[in-house]
């Protein structure tokens, strides 16, 4: 029953973009084309790490000015699933600059629990253009501490319905 | 179900905080006195007290009415509207997903030369 609720916790949106599929795989696998979408508005990405190949890791860095400063956030993760121009899986952790990801107790989490998300994307040429669908499953690491307190709330929810479900 | 957005930010707000995430994991094993719930942090009652009233202003946390003890106890509502999460973040790849649109319209022009239109 529980495996049922991972399907909600994910976010799944399909595209069309007027461009040749194997363009839009490059969107996600060169890091110069990566860098130049992905952080939100008002970020950069200054370091984009990609070895594109099942196991092969990534490493991402996230720039946010703040009224504080700069501020730099980093992402680990391996890829799972490499099919050029059709399938790309990775994972994504919050991680530090050497890509130690942080572990659960680094998020003060009192339990040893995984803390990664993984995102899938799935290209097919269609008439010319390029459907993408995209799959986030756990929670965007890509707001301040997102990744920290959106998994843990996600380990807090799972205790919650251990006890409510008496 | 309608989510009260004001309601869920204070929610959110209330979880932003690794204490009091540890708080409600504890509570999610059952009721606790403030005594009970410092004893993992090296923070002042005072401090943790601060916490417990943000999390009971979130209507995360419901307090007893023993005059002593005023047992902490989670109330798990809030978190059920929360569960959507994952459409909170639908706009932020959507609004990836635009830039890497934009993006694709520059690079056209290099790409097949000879096809600017305006």
């Amino acid at each position: 029953m529980a495996d049922d609720n991972d399907s909600q916790d994910a976010v799944r949106i399909e595209r069309s973009f007027d461009a040749p599929v194997d363009l839009i795989w490059q969107m996600w696998t060169d890091p110069e084309h990566f860098a130049a979408w992905y952080g939100p508005d008002g970020s950069t990405i200054p370091v984009a790490r990609m070895d594109v190949r099942v196991g092969g890791t990534r490493l991402v860095c996230m720039e946010m000015q703040t009224p504080n400063g700069p501020m730099q956030m980093w992402f680990t993760g391996e890829y799972r699933d490499v099919i050029e121009n059709e399938r790309l899986v990775y994972t994504e952790s919050m991680s530090d600059e050497n890509g130690n990801v942080m572990t659960a107790s680094d998020l003060n989490m009192p339990d040893d629990h995984p803390t990664t998300t993984e995102v899938r994307v799935e290209l097919e040429e269609v008439g010319g253009r390029t459907k993408m669908v995209m799959t986030h499953a756990g929670i965007p690491a890509d707001s301040p501490g997102a990744a920290g307190w959106t998994m843990a709330l996600d380990e807090l929810a799972a205790r919650v319905e251990a006890h409510t479900n008496r | 179900m309608t989510i009260d957005d004001d309601r869920l930010s204070e929610t959110f707000a209330a979880l932003a905080n690794s204490t009091r995430r540890s708080i409600l994991a504890r509570l999610a094993r059952g009721a606790a006195t403030v005594n009970e719930l410092a004893e993992p942090f090296e923070m002042t009652l005072p401090a943790i007290s601060k916490h417990i009233k943000a999390l009971e202003r979130a209507g995360l946390v419901v307090r007893g009415q023993r005059a002593q003890y005023r047992p902490c106890a989670l109330d798990a509502a809030p978190l059920e509207e929360v569960s959507t999460w994952a459409e909170q973040y639908r706009p932020v790849w959507e609004g990836r997903f635009d830039r890497m649109d934009d993006y694709l319209r520059q690079l056209r022009p290099q790409r097949k030369t000879g096809e600017h239109d305006g």
